[in-house]
Formats: structure tokens, C-alpha cells, sequence
């Protein structure tokens, strides 16, 4: 049975040059000056003080605040989708899953541009409003477009893996519910919410993770005034050239979602 | 009874409803890949014609050539590499294991943005030519912890003794493995393997990081057409979206039907597929070889949508090279790429740019007897404050930035403020600024009367003052440019814009016009430049020549809208198709116009940051 350990070598490299190294070079950037050289690296804190000014601040509390209602919507959308399915008879169900599953194919940005035109002042929602009678509503660069954006995109990741625990959950233990006097609420909150939680924290993972760190969906359907933590990095790599700040910005990104990643998946384990 | 029947109805409904959310946006994209004109908003009649340039277009064929070839390699590799590594954790001592497993989380928990960013460095510091190979290196390294996520519990779940029984009775490890184990958890890695090519496939902001020199998949190239959104995509896409849906419910219904059929034989099934993937990637491999292959290649680097992509095939045909025509979003975005290292021929910046390159010793000087055709150049586009006596730079377009505004809304009388018109509130609400530091904050520099190469830090702030008063009292959009769509559509009544943009936009919206404000404004020049490192020096300046005669610099202008440079072109383009279209000329006699200089680091990100704080509020 030992012979299949050497399998893992292949990887410890690879990971090694193409995970570990590339975390190590954020950290190291986001430590130093501007213009380092492999031999003059002066270290300092100054990229982490920038980034504590109010502006950065706001931009960070405001991709969270984002992050959080798309999780939310997602979740209270995606929740009654999944059962659904679930519960539909299973030719019907490989049909819908195969349905929600199709929009991920297709270009992202594509399906942005697509709600660009059907959002848009003159677009064809207003359009239609038009024909009756109702005045034109601004949509785009709101709030609302960007929300609306992030959940179309974003709502299979929860609905899959909620759907995934739901299938499995096996059904007498519903009925043995029914039978020990449950009505519907409690078997619901007690039996049925109980057992999709693995579901929902995997889901609840993805959609924050996804929307949190997106740049380019608040950047097509919110405008340049619609900064979030994701534009701000791409924004000091791309436009302003400062590496090192953009790079101290990645890693408190990365540390936050990792400690949070972390606690979700605690919650997940105590659970079962 | 009767209770379940309204839920079912309920449910029906609801589900229902969501796809059409799902779907809506798509459906628009396909019954606009059909429209006759090139609006994306209204409809004016059926008709092919998005297929037909969508079959004719190379840069968009060639980008679903490299999305498909770099998923197919990516899921093929990361599927072997993921499974063989699932196999080998589920043997090795629980130390390592966790280790690798906890590393393995980190690409898939990180924000993808960190991912991309983290591979960029790592790729820019080891000295790779970000490229082909930067991209599909890429996507594996994202690829593969998603293989072993989703093979490793099956592996786990199989009974160790298996591959023992197996070599008991004279298998040898590999066939142990392949015969074995791999049939045990083969659904486990076609799970993994679909995981893998749908991410790799749809996958934008990682490729957007790491790749360059030319390549872009389709969501690099859909990304660059932001500027004039161009239905040949909603085609591509509408393709797209059949093949998926065929492929994917081929792949649901087939076995079905197999099944039913008693159907066998799944290994010939499984060759011919196998036959299929190996001559495609030869396909590919030729092909990427042919390119590198032509004898001379020439790698010019110019802004997104601002040429007339005809012109490179006839120069191509007549020198008999290869040009890789690569573009950018920004003049920052285009020194960012040449300071990690990336080699271009031809360069076509903006004038603070050119000063820039040339100070620090980017670009070689032009050799003005292999540009014969620089007779034809206008005397008012030559001799500029960005390089005196046009030592190393050609120019491509110039103009100036102004206000474009909707005569039907604007009063007259309302204009003589110039700028001032930005912050008139009966405008609030109808009014795009465009979404750059050094244009935004020229504005407010030339409204107060400053210069707007100022570093006085007491005029920036006062700029930076009328810019927050500004964005507070007008509610204005930032945006980029989104801003020709929706101007074309008549969102909204006021934007600032490139003059170029603005000959095109008024060409397509006649109830627009232009407006040079009298406080002065940038006057700015796009010029061609020859890189220091560049291999092909005489085909260089053979194309800067090619790009002025009088054809092509009439057809160039006619497709892009900016103003050109050469005599002839200038006139004809204002005497006929922008007759009457005041923005094509020019307004450069006010002394107050001032061409933008080269910005000190320290200045720049002064004034980066304090845009950053404009937009975040």
C-alpha cells in the first residue's frame, strides 16, 4: 500500500512554487518600499498605516456590508429554490439542477453587460415601462443594479450545494418527525434546516467569498464611484502602480476571509 | 389534498420565476446577437450580419481558441495531477496530510483576486514572459485543489485492502492503480474534471492578471470591447450558450438513453473521445507553434478599439509579417505591462506617457528617413512640449477634452460657464464624469485657473475641494467608457469625453454637441514609439509609415472617429462624413490649453489617492 505515497510528491512541488511561494511574495511586498530590489528591501509598516485612513476603511466596511446582503438575499432566495428541487420527482430534478447550472457557463461578463442594457435609463426595462405609461426609474449605478448583478451571478453557488445536502437527507427521519407530533414549522426548523446546514455553510462560504472580492460586476454596473475592496487592489496594480500597497491590501483581504472562512467551517463541524 | 396542490402551484411558480431571473439576461444577449443595427437597447430588425463578422473576426477566433485549448489542457492536467495526488494523501501519514490539505484550501478559499495578484508577482519576479504558458500554468494552479477536493473523500472511502488484493494476485502498482482504484473513483474525478473546465473556461479576472503578449481568452477580449460594445459578442455568446446546452444535456441524456438501449462497449466510446482531445491539442500545438514560427513578427501595443483592424492585415499582406496586435485600458495599464518586463515593437501612448517612456529610456529615436510619409503630417500635430522635434514619436490621433452635452435638454446660456457647467445643479443627477484621475482633475484645476500640471499641494487641494463639492451637490456618475453607450442611448444629458468619442458619438446621436470650455482645456496627442528593445527595427518604421500614408490614415480615422494627423485625411473626414460635427476639429488657439507633463511618482500617487477618495466617498 506504501507504493502510492510517492504519488504525493508531484504536488508538495507544486503547490510549494505556485501556492506557497505567491503568498510568501504578497507578504513580502506588502512589508516593503516601493522600487525594492531582491538586495535592498527595506521593510516597513507604512502600506498597513495607509490603509487604516477612513477612506480605506469605509471601502473595506462597504464591500462587507455588500457582501453580506447578496449572502443574505442569496440564501433567502436560494433556500426555497433548493427545496423545491429536492423535492420535485428526480427525472425533473437532474433537469432543473442542469437549468440553474447553465448561466455559470456562460460569460460572466457577458451577463453583466446583458443587464447593463436591460437596467439602463433607456434600456429596455424602461422601455417597456414606458409602453405603460409608467415614468423611466433609475436603476443603474445604484445599490440596487450592483445587488442584482452579484445575486444573478452569484445565487447557483448557494442553491447547488443546498440542493447536494437536501437530496442526501434521508426521508424517514422526516416522517419520524411527523410521527413523534412535529408540525410542519418545527419539523422544518428542527429536522430539515438542522440536516442542510452543511449546505448552506458551503454555500454561505461561496456567495460571500464571490462577492466580496469581485471587481469587475460593481465596476460595470455601479460606476467608478462604486469602490470596493476588489476594485481598490485592482486599481493600485493597474492604474496607480503602487504594488506594495495593493499588495498589503491583498493580504488583509486574505487574512479576514481566512479567519472567517475558519470560523464558518468550525460552526459547520459542530454541527454534525 | 387540495392544500398540496396550491404549494405545488406555488413552487412551479417560484421556480419558474428564478430561472427567468437566471435566464433573462441571456435571452437578452441572443435576441441582440440578431439585431440589424449595433445598438444593444433597441431593436430594428433581423438579420445575420453579427454571425457574418463574427466568422471574419481574427482576435475573437482566436481567443476561443486559446479559452478551449488552455481548459482542455487545464482540466486534462489538473485532473491527473489532483487525482494521483488524492491517492497518494489517502496513504501518507496524517501530519503531511493535513498539511497539504490546509494548503490545498488556501486557493480555493482566497479571494480570487489575491490568487491572480499572488500568481502575477510570482510570475513577474521569477522573469516569465507572461504569455500562453503564464495563463494555462494558471489555471491549473486554481484547477487542481478543486480535483482533489472532490476525488480525495472518494478515495477515502474505498477499502485500502483493495489495491493489496489486486497486487496479491499479480497486478503491479500501476495496473493496480489504473484497473482498480481509478474505475472505484471515477466519479469522483469526472466531477472534478467538469469543476476544473468550468472554471477554467469562464474564468476572467485570474487570466486578466496573469496572461499577455497577445494572448487573451474570450473574457479578456469581451472585457477590452467595454469602449464600444460590439454585438459580434452577443453572437459569440449565443453559439456559446447552444453548444453548452447541447453538450450538457447530450451528456444528461445520452447515458440515459444508453441505458435504456442496453448500450455497451464504453471503452471504444471512451477512445474515440480520447482520439478527439489528442488531435485537437496537436491542432493547437501546431498552431501556437506556426505563430512563433513567422519570420518576422511585429508586437504592437495600442489603447482598446483605436484602430482599424483591416489596415493590420494589409500591412501584414504587403511585408509579409506577422503583426500581434495587443491593447490596453489606460496608459498606466500599458506601463504597468512594460515595467513587469513585457517586450512590444510599437508603443501607441498618450503625450505624459511618451514623456515618461522617454525619460526613462523606454524608446529608441526615430530614424525620420524611413518615414517618408511624414510630409503629409499636419505642422499644428508636430514639435509638442512631450518631445521636441519629434525625436522619438510619430503621431497617431490627437484632439482635446471637452464637455458633450444634449442641446435638447442644456440651455444655451448655461454653456458660457464652461466647466462650471459640471456643477450646475439644474443639471444634478445627468452627468457623467469619466472615471480618471488626471482628466478629472484637470477639470477642476482649469476651472479654478490653475495649470493643470500644478504640484502645488495647495492648488490640488483646492481641486480636490471642487472635485468633493462637486461629486456631492451633481450626484455624477464615474464612468469609463460606458459613457459612448450611453450617451449614443441618451441616458443622460452632460459627459465628459475624449473629443474623438465625442465625433463618433455626435455621428450616431445628432441631438448632441460639443463644447471646448473657455477656461482652457487638455489638448492631447496619441503618438507612435519604437521600443529600445524592439527586433525589428526597419518593419517598425516601415508600419509608423504605413500608418500615415493618406489611405490608411483616412480609413483609420473614418473607423475610429478621432482626428488624424495627416493633411489630407483631416480634411476629407471633416468636409464629408463629420460635416457639421464641430468636435472632429479641434479648438487649440486658447492659451490656456496645456498639454499634460510627465508626473513625478510621489505627485501621482498624491493625485491617485486623492481620486480614490473622491470615488469611495
Amino acid at each position: 500500500m506504501k507504493q502510492y505515497k510517492h504519488l504525493l510528491k508531484p504536488y508538495i512541488i507544486w503547490a510549494a512554487v505556485l501556492i506557497v511561494i505567491p503568498l510568501i511574495l504578497i507578504a513580502l511586498y506588502a512589508f516593503t518600499e516601493e522600487g525594492n530590489e531582491v538586495l535592498t528591501l527595506s521593510f516597513t509598516f507604512d502600506n498597513f498605516r495607509k490603509f487604516a485612513e477612513a477612506t480605506y476603511v469605509n471601502v473595506i466596511l462597504k464591500s462587507f456590508r455588500l457582501g453580506l446582503v447578496t449572502t443574505v438575499i442569496c440564501l433567502a432566495a436560494g433556500y426555497p429554490l433548493a427545496f423545491i428541487i429536492s423535492r420535485s420527482p428526480e427525472r425533473v430534478q437532474g433537469l432543473l439542477i442542469l437549468l440553474v447550472t447553465i448561466p455559470e457557463w456562460i460569460n460572466m461578463l457577458l451577463r453583466t453587460y446583458a443587464w447593463m442594457n436591460l437596467l439602463s435609463d433607456n434600456g429596455i426595462i424602461n422601455q417597456l415601462l414606458g409602453l405603460l405609461g409608467i415614468d423611466p426609474v433609475t436603476m443603474m449605478y445604484t445599490d440596487f443594479s450592483v445587488i442584482l448583478g452579484l445575486v444573478c451571478n452569484f445565487m447557483p453557488f448557494m442553491v447547488i450545494p443546498i440542493y447536494t445536502s437536501l437530496s442526501k437527507m434521508d426521508h424517514s427521519l422526516i416522517e419520524a418527525a411527523y410521527d413523534l407530533g412535529a408540525n410542519r414549522f418545527q419539523t422544518f426548523w428542527k429536522v430539515i434546516w438542522k440536516l442542510s446546514m452543511p449546505g448552506v455553510v458551503n454555500g454561505i462560504m461561496m456567495v460571500f467569498l464571490l462577492s466580496i472580492s469581485t471587481f469587475v460586476i460593481p465596476k460595470l454596473l455601479g460606476g467608478g464611484q462604486y469602490m470596493l475592496i476588489g476594485n481598490l487592489i485592482e486599481s493600485q496594480f493597474i492604474s496607480v502602480g503602487d504594488w506594495n500597497f495593493g499588495a498589503a491590501i491583498s493580504l488583509i483581504l486574505a487574512v479576514i476571509i481566512l479567519i472567517f472562512m475558519h470560523f464558518m467551517k468550525k460552526m459547520d463541524s459542530q454541527d454534525d | 389534498m387540495n392544500n398540496k396542490k396550491k404549494t405545488s402551484f406555488f413552487s412551479r411558480f417560484y421556480v419558474v420565476l428564478c430561472l427567468a431571473f437566471f435566464y433573462l439576461p441571456i435571452l437578452v444577449t441572443m435576441i441582440f446577437s440578431f439585431n440589424s443595427s449595433k445598438s444593444l437597447t433597441h431593436l430594428s430588425g433581423f438579420s445575420l450580419r453579427w454571425y457574418q463578422e463574427l466568422i471574419n473576426n481574427v482576435e475573437v477566433s482566436k481567443a476561443v481558441y486559446v479559452s478551449l485549448s488552455v481548459a482542455i489542457l487545464a482540466t486534462v492536467i489538473s485532473t491527473i495531477l489532483g487525482t494521483i495526488t488524492a491517492i497518494g494523501l489517502s496513504r501518507s501519514r496524517k501530519v503531511v496530510r493535513d498539511l497539504i490539505l490546509n494548503i490545498n484550501e488556501i486557493p480555493i478559499l482566497n479571494p480570487e483576486i489575491v490568487t491572480a495578484i499572488s500568481l502575477m508577482l510570482l510570475f513577474s519576479s521569477a522573469g516569465f514572459r507572461k504569455g500562453y504558458v503564464t495563463m494555462l500554468l494558471a489555471h491549473i494552479a486554481f484547477c487542481t485543489p478543486y480535483v482533489i477536493t472532490s476525488v480525495y473523500p472518494k478515495v477515502r472511502s474505498l477499502d485500502p485492502n483493495l489495491a493489496n488484493a489486486a497486487m496479491d494476485l499479480g497486478a503491479t502498482p500501476f495496473e493496480a492503480l489504473v484497473k482498480v482504484i481509478v474505475p472505484m473513483i471515477k466519479e469522483g474525478i469526472f466531477a472534478g474534471a467538469l469543476l476544473a473546465f468550468t472554471m477554467s473556461f469562464d474564468d476572467f479576472v485570474i487570466s486578466y492578471f496573469v496572461s499577455g503578449n497577445g494572448v487573451k481568452n474570450i473574457s479578456i477580449v469581451v472585457y477590452n470591447m467595454t469602449k464600444r460594445i460590439n454585438p459580434t459578442i452577443n453572437a459569440l455568446s449565443t453559439v456559446v450558450i447552444l453548444v453548452i446546452t447541447l453538450v450538457l444535456v447530450a451528456m444528461n441524456v445520452a447515458p440515459a438513453i444508453m441505458k435504456a438501449r442496453g448500450y455497451k462497449g464504453n471503452k471504444k466510446r471512451e477512445r474515440i473521445l480520447l482520439c478527439i482531445l489528442a488531435a485537437l491539442l496537436c491542432v493547437g500545438l501546431v498552431r501556437c507553434g506556426s505563430v512563433a514560427r513567422g519570420s518576422h513578427v511585429l508586437k504592437v501595443y495600442n489603447a482598446g478599439e483605436y484602430i482599424d483592424l483591416s489596415l493590420l492585415e494589409e500591412f501584414e499582406q504587403e511585408y509579409g509579417c506577422t503583426v500581434v496586435y495587443e491593447t490596453f485600458e489606460s496608459n498606466e495599464m500599458m506601463y504597468t505591462k512594460l515595467a513587469s518586463g513585457e517586450s512590444y515593437d510599437i508603443l501607441i501612448p498618450s503625450d505624459y506617457m511618451i514623456e515618461r517612456l522617454i525619460k526613462e529610456d523606454y524608446v529608441q529615436a526615430l530614424d525620420w528617413d524611413l518615414i517618408p510619409n511624414r510630409e503629409n503630417l499636419l505642422p499644428e500635430v508636430l514639435d509638442k512640449s512631450y518631445d521636441p522635434g519629434n525625436r522619438y514619436s510619430c503621431p497617431y490621433f490627437w484632439g482635446t477634452v471637452g464637455i458633450l452635452y444634449d442641446t435638447t435638454v442644456v440651455d444655451e446660456e448655461d454653456l458660457s460657464g464652461g466647466w462650471e457647467l459640471l456643477r450646475n445643479e439644474k443639471y444634478k443627477g445627468q452627468l457623467y464624469m469619466y472615471d480618471s484621475e488626471r482628466d478629472s482633475f484637470m477639470i477642476a484645476l482649469k476651472a479654478l485657473g490653475y495649470s493643470m500640471n500644478t504640484t502645488d499641494m495647495d492648488e490640488i487641494q483646492n481641486a480636490y475641494e471642487w472635485l468633493i463639492a462637486q461629486r456631492d451637490s451633481m450626484n455624477p456618475i464615474y464612468a469609463g467608457d460606458d459613457v459612448i453607450d450611453n450617451m449614443i442611448s441618451g441616458n443622460k444629458a452632460i459627459a465628459v469625453v475624449y473629443s474623438g468619442d465625442a465625433s463618433y458619438i455626435i455621428s450616431e446621436n445628432p441631438d448632441l454637441d460639443y463644447l471646448t470650455p473657455a477656461q482652457g482645456t487638455n489638448v492631447w496627442y496619441d503618438a507612435m514609439l519604437i521600443t529600445r528593445d524592439c527586433n525589428e527595427v526597419d518593419l517598425a518604421h516601415a508600419f509608423i509609415n504605413f500608418m500615415i500614408s493618406e489611405e490608411s490614415a483616412l480609413a483609420n480615422s473614418e473607423e475610429v472617429g478621432y482626428t488624424s494627423p495627416v493633411a489630407s485625411a483631416f480634411e476629407e473626414m471633416r468636409d464629408t462624413t463629420y460635416e457639421g460635427v464641430s468636435s472632429y476639429v479641434p479648438q487649440i488657439e486658447n492659451d490656456k490649453n496645456e498639454i499634460f507633463g510627465y508626473q513625478e511618482p510621489k505627485v501621482k500617487q498624491h493625485y491617485a489617492e486623492l481620486w480614490t477618495k473622491v470615488k469611495a466617498q
